[in-house]
This record gives structure tokens, sequence and C-alpha cells, in this order.
């Protein structure tokens, strides 16, 4: 098995797939965050709260959150990539036990995962600083608050990472998989959460256990504000938090099994 | 004979109604080059790759040295393979994706570089796959079927992309590798690229291995390879045709 890990990390290691997955969490964590920091949340339109108040911290290192489809973006393509580019088959006749092999690709990108949530989380950390710093404001919440928030967030993105590699085992073709991640994080589960009677379950769906683990219910809150609709309560950040290992844990099992018994043509 | 070889016992195989593969039986022996010959679409991809344990067969067995490869404790070890569907990472160095499978495979790294040798890859090494011609990308597919240093190699349609002196290149290679008591499988449909290459030939048909024997048994059944090709493979063939000791293969039809 490791040395089935050390093989998927060469092979990993070996394209830009890990420059750019760090580049992107780089621009997801400083980027919306640390837009939204400099300008002052107060300032934005409608205004909201400011970094002094842990709501304010919580809103803008949230906006990071909304970019959560990135990680998973970026597991979908590294593993249709291997059907593409047929570096599965040259895999699958070096190692040709299949569900172990998977599992090891699960390891490096859980991994990979990490990194990018612990990079975009350092990047929305600063923001937050420097935005707070230029305001001449305190931040409103004690460092290690920000730190445990920041670590949420970045758990979320090793299982974002981790729904990504299997939604591409399952599809395979790469537009068809990507389509599949942008449609269901960009679309199907904002429309889900506007249906009456559905949106109950909304706080059990990735997105929604990913707002319950980083306390960020901007979203939910907006549309409860527009919208005729009892706006589905979170559930805590522990529940949202056991909810999302799950969701992983699923896809990890379907990743691993579904390709065991595929042909290869 | 020592060494190991490639059993194949009454493979089948359907795709979508379709008989790819219809009791597909043959050996491959150590020391000698086993031609694996059929028109375009006779089952020989399908066949190779149900014998890797890429494609499931739905009856039969596939062995390599008395085992299934899926089995075998140290497969890129054992068997060496080129077939369409095994590729390389564009974006990544020829180094980097030979190093990749050797960590991949449990070989050892410096093995890269060993068969970027023999296989004329060596100048080529940091160059990213991306920009490689098909030739040397077939170079490459040899090279990373080298890696365990393996005592089979199997190879389905090895010369596509290649030039000319590429393609008596590979001849030399592949003699030269059974001659060391290993054990090589190569499929084509090209009838002259086996006639110089090969030991034995196995011959398919719409999914059916319609001869077994020796080269020089098989040129025996017309006055050249390509018409005795014509005879085991067109419709009003004679399907009584003797195996390596002139015995009657079993499954194939009178």
């Amino acid at each position: 098995m490791n040395r089935l890990i050390r093989g998927e990390f060469a092979k990993l290691l070996g394209t830009r797939l890990p420059m750019w997955t760090l580049v992107i969490a780089a621009c997801s964590g400083g980027g919306l965050t640390g837009l939204l920091a400099l300008i002052g949340p107060e300032n934005a339109t409608p205004p909201l709260p400011g970094l002094d108040t842990a709501e304010g911290v919580g809103i803008v290192v949230g906006m990071s959150g909304l970019l959560l489809f990135a990680p998973a973006l970026i597991g979908t393509i590294a593993v249709t990539s291997e059907y593409r580019h047929r570096t599965i088959g040259t895999t699958f006749l070096t190692a040709p036990r299949r569900g172990r092999v998977l599992a090891a690709k699960l390891v490096v990108f859980g991994v990979l995962g990490v990194a990018y949530g612990v990079v975009a989380s350092l990047f929305a950390g600063g923001a937050v600083a420097l935005g707070a710093a230029v305001q001449g404001v305190e931040i409103g919440v004690p460092p290690l608050v920000l730190v445990m928030l920041l670590v949420r967030l970045s758990l979320a993105a090793a299982v974002y990472m981790i729904l990504g590699v299997a939604i591409g085992a399952l599809a395979r073709h790469q537009l068809l998989a990507v389509g599949i991640v942008v449609g269901y994080f960009y679309f199907l589960e904002h429309v889900l959460m506007i249906i009456p009677g559905v949106n109950a379950i909304h706080p059990y769906l990735p997105e929604g256990a990913t707002a319950a683990l980083t306390d960020f219910t901007f979203l939910s809150d907006a549309i409860a504000e527009q919208l005729p609709l009892a706006s589905a309560a979170p559930t805590s950040p522990m529940i949202g938090a056991l909810v999302l290992l799950a969701y992983a844990a699923a896809a990890a099992c379907i990743a691993v099994a579904v390709p065991l018994r595929r042909d290869l043509r | 004979m020592s060494g190991t070889g490639v059993e194949v016992a009454g493979l089948a195989k359907r795709f979508a109604g379709v008989d790819a593969v219809r009791d597909a039986t043959f050996n491959a022996h150590p020391g000698r080059v086993t031609g694996f010959l059929g028109p375009n679409g006779a089952g020989k991809s399908t066949t190779l790759r149900m014998l890797l344990g890429l494609t499931r067969p739905d009856a039969g067995t596939a062995l390599i040295g008395g085992v299934p490869y899926r089995d075998l404790d140290d497969p890129s070890g054992t068997v060496g393979a080129v077939l369409d569907i095994a590729g390389a990472h564009p974006a990544m160095t020829a180094r980097g994706h030979l190093r990749a499978y050797c960590a991949l495979g449990g070989h050892a790294a410096a093995n890269a570089e060993r068969v970027a040798e023999p296989t004329g890859i060596s100048a080529y090494l940091d160059r990213r796959v991306g920009s490689f011609s098909t030739g040397m990308r077939q170079r490459l597919s040899l090279a990373t079927a080298l890696l365990g240093d393996p005592a089979v190699l199997v190879l389905d349609e090895p010369s596509n992309g290649l030039d000319p002196a590429g393609i008596v290149w590979l001849r030399t290679f592949l003699r030269e590798y059974a001659a060391s008591g290993r054990t090589v499988l190569l499929s084509s449909h090209v009838l002259t690229e086996l006639q110089y290459g090969v030991d034995d030939l196995v011959l398919i048909d719409r999914g059916r291995v319609t001869w077994e024997g020796s080269l020089a048994e098989f040129t025996a059944h017309g006055t050249s390879l390509e018409e005795a090709f014509l005879r085991f493979t067109s419709d009003a063939a004679p399907r009584t045709a003797p195996g390596a000791s002139g015995a009657p293969i079993e499954g194939v039809r009178a």
C-alpha cells in the first residue's frame, strides 16, 4: 500500500496540478475574502457586520467556503485526466489490484485537499488580519477562534477534494464530470435551497453541512429575507463536520468499489 | 521448457450483444516470439486486455506462469505490456513518468534510466511527453513495460507510429529479448511485420483462434504468408487447420 501511495504521489508531483492547486487555493482564500476584508464588510451593499464583530469575521472567512467547488473540480479533473490521457491503463497494468490503487489515490488527494485548505485558510486569515489593520479595527474574535474557523475550512476543502475524486472516478468523461461538479455545487444545491419543503434537507447536503461547519449562514439568511419561506436552520458545526465526513466516506467507498469490475476499453 | 509462459484457454467476451472473442485458446512459450495475427476487429486487443486483467472475460482463463495477472505477486516485474490504452501524461517528463511507475510497481528508481538506453529515449528523458512523436511515445511505452525487467512481454500493435528503421529496431530487440529465455507475445494486423520477426503464430479471426503453430508450418499452407493468411481468415477457408503439433485446434469447427 505504501508503494502505491508513493507511486500516486510521484504521478501527481510529476504534473503541474499541485502548483495550480495551491495557486487556486491562494486566490480563493485571499481573493473574495481579501476583497471584502479590505473594502470593509460595513461598506458593502447591503452593509454587513464589520471585522470588529464575530459575525463579520465569520462572513468574510465563510466567503472562501463559496469557492469550495474548486477543490472538488481539481479532484475531478485529476481523476478524469487519467482516463483522458489513458494513464489509468498504465496504472492498472502496474498495479492490477484496483481497489488498493484507488484507495492510495484517495489518500493522496486527501492530502492535496488538506494542502489546498491550509493555503486557502492562511490567505483568508491573512486577508482578515490585513483588512482589520487597514481599517484600524481589532479582529472581532480571539485568535484561537479564528484559527479553528480556518481549520474547519481546511477540513471542508479536503472533503470536497475527495467528493471530486469520487465524481471523476464514476463519470470518467472529463466534460461530463466537470459539468456534474459545477452544475451541482453552483446550481442545483442553490435551487434546492429555495424549494419549499425540499430546503429542509439542505443542511444535510454538502454545502449546507459546510455552512454549518464554518458558521456561514449568510446565503440562507439572505434567501430567508427575500423569500416567504422558512429557512432550514443549519445544524451545529459538529454535525456539519460529521455529515461532510460521511459524504467523504461514502464517496471514497463508491470511488473504490465502482471501477473494480469495470472493463477498460 | 523452463520460464514463464502464457496460457489462454476458452476466453470469451461479448460487448453489447456482439461476440468480440469466442473460445480463444493458445499458448505463448518462453524463448519464442509469438505473433498474434488477425484482421482489424478480430478480437486481438480484447484478448490481450483479458490476459492482462483490464477486461473481465465472460468465460475462460488466461494465465501467466500459471497465475491470473491480477493475482501475480509482482505484476509489472513478471509482465511488461505495451497497449494503446496505456499511456503517459503529456505534462510529465519521460523521466518523471518512468520514475512514477517505478514507484508504483515497487522497482528501483534507477530502472528509469536503465530502460531508457535500450529503447533509445535516453536523450529525451527530460522532455515532456506531450512533445513526443507517436514513435517516441511507443518507445516510452516499451520502456515503461521494461521497468520491472519482466519475464513476459505483451505488445498490442507495437510498431504503430514507428518508421521503417524503428520497426527493424523493434524486431531485433524483441528477438534478443526472447533469445534470453523470455516470452514475447505481440499482436499485429500487418502480415509483413510478423513475417521476419516471429517464431510462432496464433491466428484469430472474428473472435476465434483459427490457427496456432510455428511460422514455418503456417507458410507451408500457401505459397506465401499472405496466401496462408487469407486461407485461414476467409469464409471459404477450411477450418481443419493443424496445430503446432499437427493436431486440429480444439474449438475450431471443420
